[in-house]
C-alpha cells in the first residue's frame, strides 16, 4: 500500500495526469496564436529592415523614406549587373548614349521610395480621426449623459452595434456611391475621411461611453446641487475627466483607420500620384485630391508586380513601414490605458 | 397607517400663507403637503406631510428604504436626474412657492438648496477650485472676492486651519472627513438658504464624525438643515426636530426631545429604543 | 411669512427665472439636441448604406432581365443547347485523360517502366482517345457557324439600343434635326432568327452522326494495361451511354424552342441568386450569379473558423481560467497587439511567404494522408482561410474572455464546493454557463471573416468557379474568388451605370444583409443568455 494513508492522498490513477494533459493543450492553442503572431511580425520585420535600415551611416535609407515610388530598370552594362530607379537610368541614358540601346527588364514600384503614400495614410488618419471623434464623443455624450431609457434609444444602440458589424468593403462601396458619385466629391482625400470616419464611428462611441462611465456619478450630483447646468456638468466635471480615456481608447480607431485598404481603395486612394498633397494651386483643392496609402500601396506591390528579388524589397520595405506605425500606434494605445487604470481611482 | 400625532395635526393644518403651527414657534421654511412620490410602480413617499422650520436642523430618521433620503432628494428635484421618478400628488413648497410648478428653474433652486452626499464627492480639482466652483459657474470670476469666499466657506466648515497651506493642492489628498468637511464647505459658499445632508457621516470614523457634528451645530445659525441618519445618536445629539419615516410613511414629527423622550407611536418607540430598523 | 423668515441675503426666494431661449428652447435644450443628433448619425449612416446600395444596385434587376431577355431573342439560348452537349462531350473526354494520367503512373512507379515504354504500352488507349475526342468535331464546327450568326445579331441589337439612347438625349438636348439623322434599324428577330432555325436538320443530321459514331467507339474499347483501371473505364462507359441517352431531350428542347417566350420577371432575381456563373466581360454572354462567390466565402470562412474556434476559445479558456496572473497580464496585450495586424500586410505575407510554404508541405510525402495534399495552387482557400484565422482569433478571444469573465464568481466556487477538480469545473460549470457568450463570440468572429476584403483578394486565388466537391474535404486546396474579393477587384474597372457596375452593388447588398443577419443573431443569442443567468 501507498505510504501515505490519510484519506485525503491524491487518488490513484491517470485523473490528475488528464487533467493536467488537457490544460497543457489550452496552453499550446494560446502559445501557437502567440507564435503564429511573431512569425508574421518578425518574417516582415527581419525582411523589411534590410530595406529600410543600412549598414552604414545614418543607418535609415532615407531614399526609401523620403523619395515617391519609381520604377526599377535592371541591365548589364559592360559586363556588370546594374540597377537603376527611372530618373537615374534616363541622366544615365544621357551620358552614355549607348546605353539608349541596352536590353532592360523593368519593375514598375520597385525603386525609389514611398514617401507619399505615408504623407497620405496620415492626412487620412488624422482627417477621418478628427471627424470621428467630433460625432462620435457627441454621440457617446448623448447616450451616456442625457439620454433615458427608451425605444429611441434602444434603436440607437442597436444601429451603433450593427454598423460596427457591417464589412469595410461595403463602407467602401457606400462611400463610392455617396461621396464619390451622389456629391460628385471623385476620388479625394474628403471621401476617404467620411468613409473612415463612419468606418469607425462605432468603436470611437463604444470607448467614449465606456470613459463617460467610468467617471463616478457623485461628480455629476455634485455638481448639480451646487446649481450647474447639465452642460456646466458636463463641460467642467465630466468630460476633463473621461477624455484622456477617451483619447486612448479611440488609439485602437486610429490603428483601425490606419490599417483598413478596402474602404479607401474606390474612394481616396490613387495607385501613383506625382504630386504631393499640398502641391495644389487653389486651398480647396486639397480636399478634392486622392492620395496615395501605405496599404493601398501595399496591395497593388504586391499583386500587381512579379514577386522576384528585386520587388521583393520595396514590398517587404513598405509592409515594414506600414506594420511598425500601426503597432506603435497600438502598443501606445495598449500601455497608454493600462497606465490611465491604474492613475484614475476615484 | 399614520398615526395623527397632535404635531402632525397641526403642521396638516398649516396653510402656506397661514402663520406657523403653534407647537413649533418657528418660521416654516418648507412646506410638505400631502405628497406622493414613485419609482416607475413602486410608491416610496406615501402621503407626506410634514412643515420643516427655518435656521433649525431636522434630521430624518428611519430604516433604510423608509423613503427619508428620497424625500430629502424631494427638495432641490435631485430625483429629476432618475428615470422614471415622479410626484404624483401633493405639494412641495418652499418660502411658499412650489418647486414642482413647470416655471421653477431647478438650477436655480438648487443654488439656494444645497446638499451634502453620503459618499464624500470632492471634484479631482484643488482645494481652491472646489471651493470656488459654484461661484465660478455663476460667472464671478473677481479673485478677491473668490479668494474671500474660500476663506470663510473653508473657516464655516472648520477646515481652514488644516487646509490653509495648500488650497492648490488636490482635494482628493485629503482624508475622509476633511474630503466631507470640504463637500460642507463648498456647499456653503454658494450661499444657500437650506443644506440637505445625505447620510453624511455613514462613512466617516467616530473622530470624523464628531467635528462633522460640530460643524453642524455651527452652521445652524446661518442655515436651514435636514439631515438624514440612519444613526440615531446622531440625530439626538445634533438635531431640534426629528421625523421618523417607516415603509414610505411619515410616522412621527416632533423636537428631537420628545422622539427620544417621549415617543408618541409605539413603532417609534419600537426604533429608537433598537428594537428594529 | 416670507418676511419673517427670509435670510438677510436673498429677500424672495427667487427660484423663478425665465432663461434666454430659442425657438422656445433654453441653450441646454440646443446643447442637448445637438448632442442628440449626433447620437442618431450611426442611424443615419446605416439607413444612407442601405440606401445607396439599393440605389446604385437596383437597377440591377431590369437591366439583367433585358440582358436575358436578348439571350433569348437573339438566339444565344437556342446555340447553347449544342454549346452544352458540346461541353458535357469535353467533360468526357477530360475524364479518359485522367484515365491515362493514372495508367501512366501505375506503370512507371509500380511496373517500374520508362516513360517510353509506358507510352508504348500506352498507344492502342491513345488511339482510341483521340478518336473519341474527334467525333465531336463537326458538331463543333457547325455549332462555331451558329455561334457567329447569334453573336452578330446580338450586337446588332445593341447597337440599335445604343443608337435609341443616342437619339433620346438628342431630344432631350432639343437638337431634334440631328436626333432624326441617328438611324435606327428596328431588329426583326423572326426573320433573323430564320437561318438559325433553318439548321436544325443540319444539327439533327450532324449529332445522330455524332451518336452513332460513339457507339461504335465504345464497342471498341482498347484493353487497359494496368487491370485496376477497368472500372474507371467501365464508368466512362456507362457515362457515355448516360450522355448519349440524353441527346433527343435536347433535339425536342430545340424543337420546342421559341424565341418570343417571354422571361418573367422572377428570373432576373434566381438567375442572380441561384446562378452557378458569374462571367463578365464575355464575348458571348454576361452572366450574373452569386453562387460561385457565396460559396466561396462561405468556404474561406468556415475553413478560417474550423481553426480559429479551438484556437481562440481555448485561448480564452486557458487565459481566464488556467493561466497564472502574470501570464495573463502578458498574453492579454499580444493577442491585442495582433488583432492590429492589418490585414493587407497579412495578405501580403500570404502571397510572400505562407502560399509557397503550406504548398512545399503539402508536398511532403509523409503529409499525404491530409485530404487534397499534393497540390500546385499557392493560392487558395486553405491559404486565405489560415490568414482569415490570424483574423479571426482576436475577436473570438476577446469576446469569449468576456463571456467566460462574466461568470458568477458563486459557480465557480459551488462547483469546487462540491469536490469538483479544476477541468470539471472549466468544462461542467464554467463553459456551459458561458456557452451563448461563446458561440455569439464565434458568431461575430464569423462577421469579421466574411466582411474581410484584403487576405481573400490577395490570397484565396481568385478563380470564379464552384470548386469541385466531389473529392470531399480537398476541396479546401482548390483556388476561389469571394463576395468582397470581386467587389475589390472589379470595382476599379467598370462603367458606372453599367449592368456589370449594379451587379457589384448588389452583391455589397447581399453582404450587408449577410453581416445584419450575423449580428443579429448573434445579439439574440446574448440576450437569451442574460436572462438565464438573472
Amino acid at each position: 500500500m501507498s505510504t501515505v494513508s490519510h484519506i485525503f492522498r491524491t487518488p490513484p490513477g491517470g485523473v490528475r495526469r488528464g487533467e493536467r494533459m488537457v490544460f497543457w493543450l489550452f496552453r499550446g492553442a494560446t502559445y501557437f496564436v502567440l507564435l503564429c503572431g511573431a512569425t508574421v511580425f518578425l518574417n516582415i520585420v527581419i525582411k523589411g529592415s534590410h530595406t529600410v535600415f543600412k549598414a552604414e551611416a545614418p543607418f535609415i535609407n532615407t531614399t526609401f523614406l523620403t523619395q515617391a515610388p519609381e520604377s526599377l530598370y535592371i541591365f548589364e552594362w559592360e559586363g556588370k549587373k546594374r540597377e537603376m530607379g527611372d530618373r537615374e537610368f534616363r541622366a544615365f541614358k544621357e551620358q552614355n548614349p549607348a546605353a539608349a540601346k541596352v536590353e532592360t527588364e523593368s519593375y514598375v514600384y520597385s525603386a525609389g521610395g514611398i514617401w507619399p503614400c505615408i504623407v497620405g495614410t496620415v492626412l487620412l488618419v488624422v482627417g477621418s480621426m478628427t471627424i470621428a471623434l467630433a460625432l462620435g464623443v457627441s454621440a457617446a455624450i448623448y447616450l451616456n449623459e442625457y439620454a433615458r431609457d427608451g425605444a429611441f434609444i434602444r434603436f440607437v444602440r442597436l444601429a451603433i452595434l450593427n454598423l460596427a458589424g457591417v464589412p469595410s468593403i461595403v463602407f467602401g462601396l457606400f462611400g463610392f456611391g455617396m461621396f464619390v458619385i451622389y456629391f460628385g466629391w471623385n476620388v479625394s482625400l474628403l471621401a476617404g475621411w467620411f468613409t473612415l470616419a463612419f468606418m469607425v464611428l462605432p468603436v470611437v462611441i463604444t470607448a467614449s461611453e465606456e470613459s463617460l462611465k467610468s467617471v463616478p456619478k457623485g461628480f455629476r450630483e455634485g455638481s448639480l446641487a451646487l446649481g450647474a447646468t447639465k452642460w456646466q456638468t458636463i463641460r467642467k466635471n465630466v468630460l476633463p475627466y473621461a477624455l484622456p480615456g477617451i483619447l486612448t481608447s479611440s488609439i485602437l480607431g486610429i490603428a483601425r483607420v490606419a490599417g483598413e485598404t478596402a474602404p479607401i481603395m474606390f474612394t481616396a486612394a490613387y495607385v501613383v500620384r506625382d504630386k504631393l498633397p499640398w502641391d495644389v494651386e487653389k486651398f480647396g483643392d486639397f480636399f478634392f485630391q486622392g492620395v496615395m496609402a501605405l496599404p493601398y500601396h501595399i496591395y497593388v506591390v504586391s499583386s500587381k508586380i512579379p514577386q522576384n528579388d528585386y520587388t521583393e524589397r520595396v514590398q517587404y520595405g513598405t509592409a515594414f513601414v506600414f506594420l511598425l506605425l500601426v503597432a506603435l500606434i497600438a502598443t501606445a494605445s495598449i500601455v497608454l490605458r493600462s497606465r490611465l487604470r491604474n492613475r484614475y481611482k476615484w | 397607517m399614520v398615526i395623527a400625532t397632535p404635531e402632525i395635526m397641526e403642521t396638516r393644518r398649516a396653510a402656506p400663507a397661514s402663520a406657523s403651527p403653534p407647537s413649533a414657534g418657528k418660521d416654516t421654511i418648507v412646506d410638505i403637503d400631502h405628497v406622493d412620490f414613485f419609482y416607475g410602480a413602486t410608491q416610496a413617499l406615501n402621503d407626506i406631510t410634514l412643515a420643516i422650520e427655518a435656521k433649525k436642523v431636522t434630521a430624518f430618521i428611519g430604516p433604510s428604504g423608509c423613503g427619508k433620503s428620497t424625500l430629502l432628494r424631494c427638495l432641490n428635484r435631485m430625483n429629476d436626474l432618475i428615470e422614471g421618478t415622479r410626484v404624483a400628488r401633493g405639494t412641495i413648497k418652499i418660502h411658499g412657492v412650489d418647486i414642482y410648478e413647470p416655471d421653477v428653474d431647478v438650477i436655480e433652486l438648487r443654488k439656494r438648496v444645497g446638499m451634502v452626499f453620503q459618499k464624500s464627492n470632492p471634484f479631482p480639482k484643488s482645494i481652491y477650485e472646489n471651493i470656488t466652483y459654484g461661484l465660478r459657474l455663476q460667472g464671478r470670476s473677481d479673485k478677491a472676492k473668490l479668494d474671500e469666499v474660500v476663506e470663510k466657506s473653508l473657516r464655516g466648515a472648520a477646515l481652514w486651519d488644516e487646509v490653509k497651506d495648500r488650497l492648490h493642492a488636490s482635494g482628493l489628498g485629503l482624508s475622509g472627513g476633511q474630503q466631507q468637511r470640504l463637500c460642507i464647505a463648498r456647499a456653503i459658499a454658494v450661499e444657500p438658504q437650506i443644506i440637505l445632508m445625505d447620510e453624511p457621516c455613514s462613512a466617516l470614523d467616530p473622530v470624523a464624525t464628531a467635528k462633522v457634528e460640530e460643524l453642524i451645530q455651527e452652521l445652524r445659525s446661518r442655515f436651514t438643515i435636514i439631515i438624514v441618519t440612519h444613526n440615531m445618536q446622531q440625530a439626538a445629539r445634533c438635531s431640534d426636530r426629528t421625523a421618523f419615516f417607516y415603509l414610505g410613511r411619515l410616522i412621527e414629527y416632533a423636537d428631537t426631545r420628545n422622539i427620544f423622550t417621549n415617543p408618541a407611536n409605539p413603532q417609534t418607540e419600537a426604533y429608537v429604543s433598537g428594537r428594529f430598523g | 411669512m416670507i418676511e419673517t423668515s427670509s435670510p438677510p441675503v436673498a429677500p424672495v426666494f427667487a427660484v423663478k427665472k425665465r432663461r434666454l431661449r430659442f425657438l422656445g428652447l433654453t441653450v441646454d435644450d440646443t446643447i442637448r439636441a445637438f448632442f442628440g443628433g449626433n447620437a442618431l448619425v450611426a442611424v443615419i449612416v446605416l439607413a444612407l448604406i442601405t440606401v445607396f446600395l439599393f440605389r446604385e444596385g437596383f437597377g440591377f434587376f431590369a437591366q439583367n432581365r433585358t440582358n436575358l431577355e436578348v439571350y433569348r431573342r437573339a438566339g444565344l439560348e437556342y446555340v447553347d443547347f449544342i454549346r452544352r452537349q458540346t461541353d458535357d462531350h469535353t467533360a468526357l473526354t477530360r475524364y479518359l485523360s485522367d484515365v491515362r494520367l493514372r495508367q501512366l503512373k501505375l506503370l512507371t512507379e509500380q511496373e517500374k517502366k520508362s516513360l517510353d515504354e509506358a507510352n508504348a504500352a500506352l498507344a492502342p488507349f491513345d488511339a482510341f482517345a483521340e478518336q473519341f475526342s474527334a467525333t465531336v468535331d463537326p458538331l463543333r464546327a457547325l455549332m462555331a457557324e451558329l455561334t457567329e450568326q447569334a453573336t452578330a445579331l446580338k450586337t446588332k441589337f445593341a447597337v440599335t439600343e445604343d443608337r435609341k439612347v443616342e437619339r433620346h438625349q438628342l431630344l432631350a438636348e432639343g437638337k431634334t434635326a440631328e436626333a432624326t439623322a441617328v438611324k435606327i434599324d428596328a431588329v426583326d428577330f423572326a426573320t433573323e432568327l430564320l437561318p438559325l432555325r433553318a439548321a436544325l436538320p443540319a444539327y439533327k443530321e450532324t449529332s445522330r452522326e455524332f451518336s452513332r459514331k460513339l457507339v461504335t467507339l465504345l464497342d471498341a474499347t482498347p484493353v487497359l494495361p494496368a487491370a485496376e483501371l477497368l472500372p474507371r473505364m467501365e464508368r466512362l462507359k456507362q457515362l457515355t451511354r448516360d450522355y448519349l441517352a440524353g441527346f433527343p431531350a435536347i433535339e425536342q428542347a430545340m424543337e420546342a424552342w421559341d424565341y418570343k417566350e417571354p422571361v418573367p420577371a422572377w428570373q432576373t432575381f434566381t438567375s442572380f441568386l441561384f446562378g452557378r456563373q458569374w462571367l463578365t466581360a464575355s464575348f458571348w454572354q454576361d452572366w450574373y450569379g452569386i453562387l460561385p462567390l457565396l460559396i466561396g466565402s462561405l468556404l474561406v470562412s468556415l475553413v478560417a473558423l474550423a481553426f480559429a474556434v479551438p484556437l481562440g476559445v481555448g485561448a480564452a479558456i486557458y487565459v481566464n481560467q488556467i493561466a497564472s496572473v502574470r501570464e495573463q497580464k502578458l498574453i492579454k496585450p499580444c493577442i491585442e497587439f495582433i488583432s492590429a495586424f492589418p490585414s493587407v500586410v497579412l495578405g501580403f505575407f500570404g502571397i510572400a511567404v505562407l502560399g509557397q510554404a503550406l504548398r512545399a508541405a503539402s508536398q511532403i510525402s509523409w503529409l499525404s494522408w491530409v485530404p487534397g495534399f499534393p497540390y500546385s495552387e499557392r493560392l487558395n482557400i486553405l491559404t486565405a482561410g489560415c490568414l482569415l484565422a490570424v483574423i479571426a482569433v482576436p475577436t473570438i478571444f476577446t469576446l469569449a474572455e468576456d463571456a467566460l469573465n462574466n461568470v458568477p464568481r458563486a459557480f465557480k466556487e459551488a462547483s469546487y464546493a462540491l469536490g469538483a477538480s479544476r477541468l470539471q469545473t472549466i468544462l461542467r460549470i464554467i463553459v456551459p454557463a458561458s456557452l451563448s457568450g461563446i458561440i455569439s463570440a464565434v458568431l461575430l468572429g464569423l462577421g469579421r471573416v466574411v466582411g474581410e476584403t484584403m487576405v481573400v483578394l490577395l490570397c484565396a486565388g481568385n478563380r470564379i468557379a464552384i470548386p469541385d466537391f466531389t473529392q470531399g474535404l480537398s476541396v479546401v486546396t482548390e483556388p476561389v474568388h469571394t463576395m468582397t474579393g470581386i467587389i475589390a477587384q472589379e470595382m476599379g474597372e467598370v462603367v458606372r451605370g453599367s449592368i456589370h457596375y449594379r451587379a457589384l452593388f448588389v452583391v455589397g447588398l447581399v453582404l450587408f444583409v449577410l453581416s445584419l443577419l450575423i449580428n443579429f443573431l448573434a445579439q439574440k443569442i446574448v440576450r437569451r443568455y442574460r436572462i438565464s443567468i438573472g
